[in-house]
């Protein structure tokens, strides 16, 4: 695994992550029931995608690490 | 409240400029330091961020105005200024026996999102209704299910006006059968004047005191 592409998931989950703090904080500015929707159905999807891309880009960082150890590889 | 919200808006706020630093600036993960930040800039901040916002919205729920923010609600917030003691709600928000800013939920508290998953589905089905569907007439709305005692008894219960009172012992077992929700408060022919929309039009209203 380059470390480019983890870079790239990395920057991914760092936007989706922005996003959603974006609209949070968006919805932060209004007390009523469509805010609240959308902080549910928009923000919070979008942060939880971006720690999970995050979280992916980790474990197949370490999988590519576990690789490269192995004896003749 | 509002130092709490400013506090909360600046966490998140400075959440976010630190995504975006990581974001533009990933090639710093290749340091173990830059590691351990992005971890904590990718993943701790933002699941606290997301808690800290979730609650605000829960707790914002709660408020007489977001309840009362869809137009269809706006005589049942009017029903609570009525100048008729008949009016139990009215009564109650008056007389500060319930808060002012959280009235609906004081007495209202498994509706929507804080009832069952099938309440929380029926508050969907309110916004749909509210933006694309067609709204009914405020006096045409009920409550789904008839009116707990719970609500009453989580400030009546063990109150001595309420153990005394001579109409809370017309038969022997009436305080044992309203504890057990058996004899409704509501519906009971006692405090059955609620909301009552549809004949307080001509009603005098309170005005409350600047």
């Amino acid at each position: 695994m380059s470390g480019g592409v983890i870079e790239k998931r990395i920057r991914w989950a760092g936007f989706l992550i922005s996003s959603g703090l974006l609209v949070q904080l968006a919805t932060l500015m209004w007390t009523h029931p469509l805010s609240f929707m959308a902080f549910l159905l928009v923000g919070c999807p979008l942060m939880l995608s971006g720690v999970l891309l995050f979280l992916y880009s980790l474990v197949s960082d370490s999988g590519s690490g576990l690789r490269s150890k192995q004896p003749g590889s | 409240m509002l130092n709490l919200t400013v506090i909360e808006l600046a966490f998140i706020a400075l959440t976010l400029l630190l995504c975006i630093v990581v974001a533009l600036r990933a090639d710093f993960t290749r340091a173990r330091g830059g590691k351990i930040l992005t971890f904590v800039v990718l993943f701790l901040l933002p699941l606290l961020a997301l808690w800290t916002g979730y609650s605000e919205q829960m707790e914002r729920a709660k408020s007489t105005r977001f309840c009362l923010s869809c137009h269809v609600m706006a005589d049942y917030g009017k029903s609570l200024y009525i100048d008729d003691k008949s009016y139990i709600p009215a009564v109650h928000f008056q007389n500060n026996r319930i808060p002012r800013g959280e009235a609906c939920y004081t007495c209202h508290t498994d509706y929507t999102m804080f009832g069952t998953v099938h309440s929380k589905w029926r508050g969907l089905r309110h916004v749909y209704v509210q933006y694309l569907g067609t709204i009914p007439k405020p006096e045409d709305i009920k409550l789904y299910e008839v009116f707990n005692n719970r609500e009453c008894l989580h400030c009546h219960a063990g109150a001595r006006s309420f153990l005394e009172t001579s109409a809370h012992h017309k038969t022997p077992d009436m305080l044992s059968l309203v504890k057990a929700n058996k004899l409704s408060c509501m519906s009971s022919n006692c405090h059955d004047t609620v909301h009552d929309v549809a004949t307080m039009k001509d009603g005098k209203f309170w005005k409350e005191p600047e």
